[in-house]
């Protein structure tokens, strides 16, 4: 009967923990998921401004231009679309024109997206997967792994 | 012929660890003693091949013999020794070789040093071995050989990655692999334990040893993996919940709990089946990050690898094998007998506790990592789970785990008093409140959360030293006696004292660069002055220099604090013109604990170049708590009483103790 | 062979590895481990009642409880099964290890390895046997070159061997002290032009053409000279001149010369021109094998060499020197158009870095002032 009373506790206290960890876990995710997006998805799918994505393609080329205090415009293109992206701030190293990047923020009103980051890899094997996959999907994918 | 013996040497590794995988289990089934010893040697030999064939794809590396595929794709005549050796493990197929390499190692250990194991144990957990052991071999000759050939050899090769060039790179695969696949030592044991259907405190004893030395290792590696990160990717970012660190994180996580339900265990006989499927799980979770890492599915700068064939044997692997393991522990676990009694407050109840809170942290990680994979293979959405939602799960659910680190160890086994051990604790709150006071004014108020985890870090650290005065009797007996009983103490609970002060000291580095950090970003001409905190840096100007297989661009940084010179910095970006990539080299300048962190960027049309600055508080002692962690399991191994095996019977008369 | 000597080593360690411990019936001692073990629980329990860590009442409990296992291992050890000895099973694995571990495992390396393929080194293949006296000739006249640097012999000598080597700027400077050295002859001339096309990777740049001139000025009917003078009207994009140069020397040459055949492939490529073939992976070993290679075989490896510079620029666009070396190669190669749109592209990928785009019109302006190009019109 004790035996099975210390069990119960046991059994109720990893239960409670359990349930806070589902709680939080779902919170969190619910708070901090952001979805992915190409160019393309964005028009088509009209992801409403405001809301948080992350935008990925290829940085157009010719499209980068630098402001004062390091803001800088350029477009995200996945060859088939192109967004306009606004960003303040140091861009990675890794940054080029016609190279694959990832900004995360939100579209405006004027339909400019607002990053307040920006991912970049360097050449196509570290292109992120996300960027290689929809790239892939609009058929502008010149990689070398088929 | 060296490469030609390198991989005929790994072939004989397969077909050994096929005849280990069968004949010592057979033997142990049948109880044949001459069965089972084959195990033994065949662990050793397999053991000796593997380290043949490793040896032999090095020296093709080291006098650069592009008649191998991988040596061409990832070294060039130019590059330094040091880095042709580590180009070794630089890249998928070599990697994988050290994986299968350190995986025989741990056989060879438990062949060499397991003479106290009973036999039908030992040739078991050597099968288990080979069992995983055939199946990497078969992975790496049929997906993955490093010996390909090329008939006609270039003359010279493609360079290693120069993000790789890195001598933090050198050794910090190595060791996340010893910690890998260090646990598939317990794992091993876990199997043989229920396929022997014998499980007792005993075998927890063995266990143990290999636990701590597995997560020793893994402590390292992934100290040494963001280390690694925090001064080569150029922004001073130290973790990053990349799906990459959560794949060591994991395992460390279930290793961590492992280690601590292996005590009750092997103390108290109790939390047995537990045990085990933490032992599997440990494991289990190595294969899964090697899964993740190996098999492209995730790309990212430590993915190496592309080719799905590969992802698909590894998936079969991990499937087999956890799922079997799995399988097994289901049909087989319920028949465990069941062992020593408990009162929920008390030392296992503590422990169990801990076990509680790390595993299920470790499942908010696993769900965090592996949540947008799942969502992308069932509707397509790809989604980006990131550092909020880890920072906002795990951060929680850490805290009263932290708040528990200095109660465990001073509760009483059995039944404990958690009044009187609270009591104990008294010092160690007034420490922690003190030390909350004082970082709320020196950050002149702002958020409290920084002064809280300030106070929790001093907490655990107290506690920490409580409970080596407490053992020691520290103030209550004359200092004679104290030093006595020190001497007299077992050394694993100096370890624990030492591992549970060094969560302390990360935890006070990760709060004090988390959010005290400070960044700048400046566009600087050659003459101008930026400044950071108290520090003020001079752009001396910029200069080109040449390295042996890199062009580097260099700004020179004379480092000021209140108009005095305290050094200078020289941040660069190497350019490699054999991979067309570039590098960043931060400039870190040491101040104590924290850092001043320098990297350089791009130079604009005006002749001023973009750096980035960070100080860094304290960040240092976010490393440097890991390797107090690692001295204490490193004392905790050193003791007698832990060392592989149980202690030598020999010296005792084989009577038994009266029972009183 | 010497490989399979190893190998049968290696097989027979591995099997009698195998083997050896199916020989030793032994029978493995009892273990007291769990034993022991307990044994060690009970001195600490004994500890920890001195050091309060556990009540008494607690630890009078556990003492019970490990007295019940360290009963039950006793008894467990006592009456462990025996060691069964059966010879079969023995036997069967010692026939298979003999015969099944080898043969699987000879078969498994055939159907992977290379057991063909000797090691190949870097140092040994520049170094190796066949070129060992080539590379103890060359050491030895370098070190008497070292000494003696006014010996136009030895350069001469070393020119056509480093020629062999690959070593093309070693080669340019042998056969310019050679030609400062011995004096002017047509050979000495064509042979420090045909280094200067070596080095340039096959390009007729403006010093190797002015060479080619001077040994014709010196020799007006040196075949080579003149096909390479041929080369560089090509290149310049003057076909209608290069045909003519070309046409020229065939008709002059002697039925059996063994450069004609080669001559008239330029020239049949010249009236139809063949569709690039897309080369695989630029690599040193192509550029080694261009030494060997007709000057016509270098022009074509060029060619493929400046397809693969300009895919990879269309990837990234960031390279400045790869542009101006892009741009420059169409120019070479005649192709104007291409350069001219490799200019634009190249403008427009550079765009966003003024610093580049400004290096990148410097070095067009030198580019299109250069001797080797004249007539093209200096972008804006």
């Amino acid at each position: 009967m004790k035996r099975r009373q210390r069990r119960l506790l046991l059994i109720g206290a990893g239960g409670a923990v359990l349930c806070v960890a589902v709680a939080l876990v779902l919170f969190a995710l619910k708070d901090s998921i952001v979805f992915f997006n190409s160019p393309t998805d964005v028009i088509d799918k009209h992801v409403a401004s405001g809301t948080r994505i992350r935008l990925g393609g290829l940085v157009k080329p010719g499209s980068l231009t630098r402001g004062a205090n390091f803001a800088v415009r350029f477009a995200v293109t996945d060859g088939n679309k192109e967004i306009p992206v606004a960003y303040s701030g140091a861009l990675p190293d890794l940054f080029r024109e016609g190279q694959g990047v990832i900004a995360e923020g939100a579209i405006d009103g004027a339909g400019i997206f607002e990053a307040d980051t920006i991912l970049a890899k360097h050449d196509e094997k570290y292109m992120p997967r996300e960027v290689a996959d929809a790239l892939k999907k609009q058929g502008h994918w010149m990689g070398e792994n088929k | 012929m060296i490469a030609e013996l390198g991989h005929y040497a790994l072939v004989l590794a397969l077909g050994l660890a096929l005849v280990q995988a069968s004949v010592p289990i057979w033997g142990a089934r049948t109880r044949d003693p001459a069965l089972m010893a084959v195990g033994t040697s065949t662990a050793l030999a397999q053991f000796a091949f593997v380290a043949f064939s490793f040896a032999a794809l090095t020296w093709c590396h080291v006098v650069s013999d592009f008649s191998l595929l991988t040596v061409f794709e990832n070294s060039h005549s130019a590059k330094p020794l040091i880095y042709k050796i580590t180009g070794v493990w630089g890249n998928h197929e070599g990697s994988m070789l050290l994986w299968v390499l350190i995986l025989a190692l741990f056989g060879a250990l438990v062949a060499a040093f397991g003479r106290n194991l009973p036999a039908a144990l030992k040739a078991t957990v050597l099968a288990v071995q080979a069992w995983i052991a055939a199946a990497f071999h078969l992975f790496i000759l049929v997906t993955s050989n490093p010996f390909v050939r090329i008939p006609n050899p270039p003359f010279e090769g493609r360079d290693l990655n120069p993000i790789l060039q890195d001598p933090g790179l050198a050794i910090h695969p190595p060791l996340l692999y010893l910690g890998y696949v260090g646990f598939s030592i317990t794992f091993s044991f876990a199997i043989a334990a229920l396929i022997e259907g014998r499980i007792d405190a005993a075998w927890a004893r063995w266990v143990r040893p290999w636990a701590l030395v597995a997560w020793m290792f893994l402590t390292l590696g992934i100290a040494m993996g963001s280390f690694w990160a925090y001064y080569t990717l150029g922004w001073g970012g130290w973790w990053f919940w990349d799906p990459v660190e959560n794949a060591s994180l994991m395992p460390w996580l279930a290793g961590t709990a492992l280690l601590h339900s292996a005590v009750v265990m092997e103390k108290r006989d109790a939390l047995k089946v537990w045990t085990v499927l933490l032992a599997i799980l440990a494991f289990s979770l190595s294969l899964v990050g090697t899964f993740l890492v190996r098999s492209g599915v995730l790309v990212s700068v430590h993915t190496f690898a592309n080719d799905p064939s590969r992802g698909v044997f590894i998936l079969a692997i991990l499937i087999l094998f956890i799922g079997g393991s799995f399988a097994l522990y289901a049909w087989r676990a319920p028949a465990l007998r069941q062992g020593g009694l408990f009162a929920p407050v008390s030392r296992e109840g503590a422990l169990l506790l801990n076990n509680l809170f790390l595993t299920t942290i470790c499942a908010t990680v696993f769900v965090g990592t592996l949540y947008p994979l799942a969502l992308e293979a069932l509707t397509g959405d790809k989604i980006s789970v990131g550092a909020p939602f880890f920072n906002a799960t795990v951060g929680r659910l850490a805290v009263p785990l932290l708040i528990a680190i200095p109660f465990g160890p001073l509760l009483a086994w059995k039944r404990g008093d958690l009044y009187g051990v609270a009591q104990r604790l008294l010092a160690a709150l007034a420490v922690a409140i003190v030390a909350m006071a004082a970082a709320f004014a020196v950050a002149g108020g702002g958020p409290v959360l920084a002064p809280f985890v300030v106070g929790l870090a001093f907490f655990v650290m107290a506690g920490a030293l409580t409970d080596v005065a407490e053992r020691t009797g520290l103030f209550r007996v004359p200092f004679a006696a104290v030093v006595s009983r020190a001497a007299g103490l077992p050394r694993s609970s100096w370890g624990t004292a030492i591992a549970h002060f060094g969560v302390g000291v990360s935890l006070l580095g990760i709060v004090g660069e988390t959010q005290w950090g400070a960044e700048r970003i400046a566009a600087v001409k050659p003459g101008e002055t930026v400044s950071v905190r108290h520090y003020d840096l001079t752009l001396d100007g910029l200069s080109q220099r040449r390295g042996p297989n890199y062009q580097e661009r260099v700004a020179h940084f004379t480092v000021r604090r209140n108009g005095d010179v305290i050094g200078a910095m020289e941040p660069a970006t190497r350019a490699f013109p054999v991979r067309q990539m570039n590098k960043n080299e931060a400039a870190l300048m040491t101040r104590g604990t924290s850092q001043l962190y320098v990297s350089l960027g791009d130079a604009d049309e005006n002749g001023a170049v973009t750096v980035r600055l960070y100080h860094k508080p304290l960040v240092l002692l976010i490393w440097i708590g890991a390797v107090v962690m690692m001295a204490g399991g490193a004392l905790s191994l050193s003791d007698r009483r832990l060392r592989v095996g149980a202690p030598r019977p020999a010296r005792q008369k084989p009577a038994l103790q009266p029972a009183e | 062979m010497a490989l399979w000597f190893p190998l049968a080593l290696m097989t027979a360690a591995a099997v009698f590895i195998v083997l050896w411990p199916l020989g030793r019936a032994r029978l493995a001692p009892a273990s007291r481990g769990d034993v022991a073990v307990y044994r060690d629980q009970m001195r600490e329990l004994e500890r920890d009642r001195t050091a309060g860590l556990i009540g008494a009442g607690e630890a009078d409990a556990a003492r019970v409880e490990i007295s019940r296992r360290l009963l039950a291992a006793a008894d467990a050890e006592g009456e462990a099964s025996p060691a069964s000895v059966a010879p079969w099973r023995r036997r069967f694995i010692a026939v298979a290890a003999l015969l099944a571990l080898p043969l699987g495992v000879i078969t498994f390396y055939l159907a992977l390895g290379f057991p063909g393929l000797p090691d190949q080194p870097l140092a040994a293949r520049t170094n190796g046997p066949e070129n060992r006296s080539i590379a103890a000739l060359v050491a030895q006249v370098e070190d008497r070159l070292e000494r003696n640097p006014q010996d136009g012999r030895g350069w001469e000598v070393i020119g056509p061997v480093y020629m062999r080597l690959g070593r093309f700027d070693d080669a340019v400077r042998a056969r310019r002290n050679a030609l400062r050295l011995l004096g002017a002859s047509a050979a000495r001339e064509g042979d420090l032009g045909e280094a200067l096309v070596a080095a340039a990777n096959g390009v007729v740049t403006a010093e190797a053409k002015s060479a080619f001139d001077h040994a014709l000025a010196l020799d007006a009917h040196d075949a080579r000279a003149k096909f390479f003078t041929g080369v560089a009207a090509q290149q310049d994009g003057k076909n209608a001149d290069a045909a003519a140069i070309w046409r020229d020397l065939l008709a002059q040459a002697p039925a059996d010369a063994p450069w004609a055949n080669v001559v008239r492939q330029s020239l049949a490529r010249l009236e139809n021109p063949v569709p690039q073939t897309a080369a695989p992976g630029p690599s040193n070993a192509d550029v080694a094998a261009a030494a060997d290679m007709s000057p016509e075989a270098r022009t074509q490896m060029v060619r493929g060499m400046v397809e693969r510079l300009a895919q990879r620029l269309a990837r990234d666009g960031s390279d400045l020197d790869g542009w101006v070396r892009l741009v420059r190669a169409y120019f070479v190669l005649g192709e104007h158009q291409h350069a001219l749109d490799a200019a634009a592209d190249a403008r427009r990928a550079l765009a966003g870095d003024q610093d580049k785009l400004h290096q990148f019109d410097a070095a067009l302006t030198d580019l299109a002032a250069g001797g080797n190009v004249a007539g093209v019109e200096a972008p804006k």
